[in-house]
């Protein structure tokens, strides 16, 4: 309406000038004159058609979801005062050899946030020129906003920082506990850090793995096998950490006994930021609501079944107290939708101040980086290395998928899928020596039970 | 010779004048002879104009009958024709539901193999799905397994 005004009253001045004196002098005979009257009025109605001209390309280009960007915020964001709601959400497009837990590591995000947010995608398996979401927008969890802040639901830790007057908030997506062993929640702080930390094997984990026929040393140190990774913060609560990892793609799985992971990349940024005696705030809020713009946002995400009902209902209330105060009624229906799909995104619910006119903002679309940060690398074949033949089946999706798993452990154990007539080999390595590839096939019994065939190198006379 | 001739000339007309000169009873008896013979022969006439005219009507009479009975034929020959034709057309049409109903069974049939079909294309599709599927959460579940400590 302002730029509709705006035009209007523009747009009358020049209608006077051009439209009425040559009504006072209509008795003027000069041709000059009325040459001259003619351009401008040309001019002016070319002017006008010109900014209708402008209006409709601006039109067009709200139409379009999004612009190309080349890089995109997926770490460090400004949280404006009042506001809950961080970052943006994106789009790309996948090309060939892409795995949803590469293009992950490279946005900073969790196996998990990707996986929701992106349903019916081969997590291993994407499809080339599939575009994927990237849920790099949240909200922030209901929590004082301070230290180091954890959500398992979400599994993001959030750390808070004043900038002068205004709030930064840097946020890296963590791997927790198992179901069997969880994550405790509560408030804590750090009570020490550590470079290179060992890993004194717990005896649970010791025992566990004696069962699989891995027997563990008593204490593991800093190197490719360790899983503490490079950097470590102890907690104030006796025996957990945030560290670092050796198995990177875990990042947004239920795979520790308690620890929260971090990517080798964030847990650096995070150790250096973060001082001793920095507290730790460890919640479970699947369900999260925020504003950002005027607008009402929620951000559902799977919870577990024990706590459904009861987060469901800290959810309702909420929403039910919002609707007093607005006095108006909430699209309950699209709150149920949005929890249904727990999607991981924050979804428009609600506008908390009505004829606004405001609107959602629409994902970006993020070029493709030329490589993607982390993503395993495969050396080229050799004839005098040593391979492992770990599968050899008839799907080819199923070889892939396989192949990339193996190329996703910690330490990473290179494969790729050799075609042999009709059906697909899954090849590990190459391997230096007869022990490294060994290992590699007592690794792949352990930890995928898969029973591997270790290939001597071709004698090359 | 001259005078035979003269003599028989002679007689002749002498003949002839005998002949000529009858009696008037005579003549009244010709005349009613005559007049008879008149009476019957326009009685005969009359008589045969009735008959005629007997005949005539009987004649039409046998006419229209034998028109009436033509056309009575000739009608009857064309209701049994068209009846005929009925149940020509009717067999035809019996005939023709027959066949269409025959297509629309073998259509129905071909409908209901092609649905069979799809059917089947569908559960085995979804058999391969579902195998991908629980492949794919088998391999899931293994990686999530080895990324434990």
């Amino acid at each position: 309406m302002e730029r509709l005004q705006g035009l209007t009253e523009t747009a009358g001045m020049p209608m006077r000038k051009v439209l009425a004196e040559p009504m006072c002098r209509i008795s003027d005979p000069s041709p000059f004159c009325n040459r001259l009257r003619l351009t401008a009025l040309c001019i002016f109605i070319f002017s006008l058609s010109g900014c209708a001209a402008t209006k409709s390309v601006q039109k067009t280009a709200e139409s379009i979801p999004s612009q190309l960007e080349k890089e995109i915020e997926r770490n460090r964001f400004p949280v404006a005062r009042g506001e809950d709601v961080i970052g943006r959400l994106a789009v790309i497009r996948l090309e060939k050899g892409d795995t949803l837990p590469d293009i992950a590591r490279h946005f900073s995000l969790g196996i998990n946030a990707i996986s929701a947010a992106n349903p019916g995608v081969d997590v291993w398996v994407p499809e080339a020129g599939e575009r994927i979401m990237l849920p790099l927008s949240f909200i922030l969890p209901d929590t004082p906003r301070k230290g180091i802040v954890v959500n398992l639901a979400t599994m993001r830790l959030f750390q808070y920082k004043e900038d002068g007057t205004s709030l930064l908030v840097t946020t890296y997506p963590v791997g927790i506990g198992t179901d069997e062993r969880p994550t405790p929640t509560g408030r804590m702080h750090v009570a020490r850090k550590a470079v290179r930390p060992t890993w004194h094997v717990p005896a649970s984990i010791a025992v566990d793995h004696r069962k699989k026929g891995d027997i563990l040393p008593k204490a593991v140190p800093p190197g490719p096998d360790n899983p503490l990774g490079e950097y470590a913060l102890y907690l104030s609560k006796s025996g957990y950490l945030i560290h670092g990892t050796n198995k990177p793609a875990s990042i947004g799985l239920t795979a520790t006994n308690g620890c929260l992971r971090l990517y080798p990349e964030n847990v650096k940024t995070l150790f250096d930021d973060t001082p001793v005696k920095t507290p730790v705030l460890i919640v479970n809020q699947p369900y999260l609501i925020g504003q950002r713009n005027g607008i009402l946002y929620l951000e559902a995400h799977a919870p577990t079944e024990e706590s459904d009902a009861l987060e469901s209902e800290k959810l309702y209330k909420k929403l039910r107290t919002i609707e007093k105060k607005t006095q108006r009624t909430l699209d309950w229906k699209k709150v149920r939708e949005a929890q249904a799909e727990a999607r991981g995104i924050p979804v428009p619910i609600f506008e908390l101040s009505q004829g606004s006119e405001k609107e959602a903002a629409k994902p970006v679309e993020v070029e493709h980086p030329e490589t993607l940060y982390g993503k395993p690398e495969i050396p080229a074949l050799k004839l005098e290395a040593w391979y492992v033949l770990a599968a050899d089946v008839r799907d080819k999706i199923e070889a892939q998928r396989l192949a990339a798993i193996i190329n996703h452990q910690g330490p990473p154990i290179p494969a790729r899928v050799v075609q042999k007539s009709d059906r697909y080999r899954v090849i590990a390595g190459p391997f230096n020596d007869g022990s490294e590839a060994k290992k590699a096939a007592k690794r792949l019994k352990i930890d995928l039970e898969i029973e591997g065939i270790v290939i001597e190198p071709v004698k090359v006379n | 010779m001259k005078k035979s001739l003269l003599l028989i000339s002679v007689l002749l007309v002498l003949t002839t004048l005998m002949f000529a000169c009858a009696t008037t009873g005579d003549l009244e008896k010709v005349q009613a002879q005559q007049k008879m013979s008149d009476a019957k022969a326009d009685q005969a006439l009359r008589d045969a104009q009735a008959a005629k005219t007997a005949a005539d009507a009987a004649k039409v009479k046998a006419d229209e009958t034998s028109v009436r009975s033509e056309n009575a034929l000739k009608a009857a020959a064309e209701k049994e024709k068209a009846a005929a034709e009925m149940e020509k057309a009717a067999a035809e049409k019996e005939k023709a539901a027959a066949e269409k109903e025959k297509a629309a069974a073998e259509k129905e049939k071909a409908a209901a193999e092609k649905e069979k079909a799809a059917a089947e294309k569908e559960k085995a599709a979804a058999e391969k799905e579902k195998i991908a599927d629980e492949k794919a959460k088998k391999a899931e579940a293994a990686f999530g397994k080895s990324m434990k400590k």
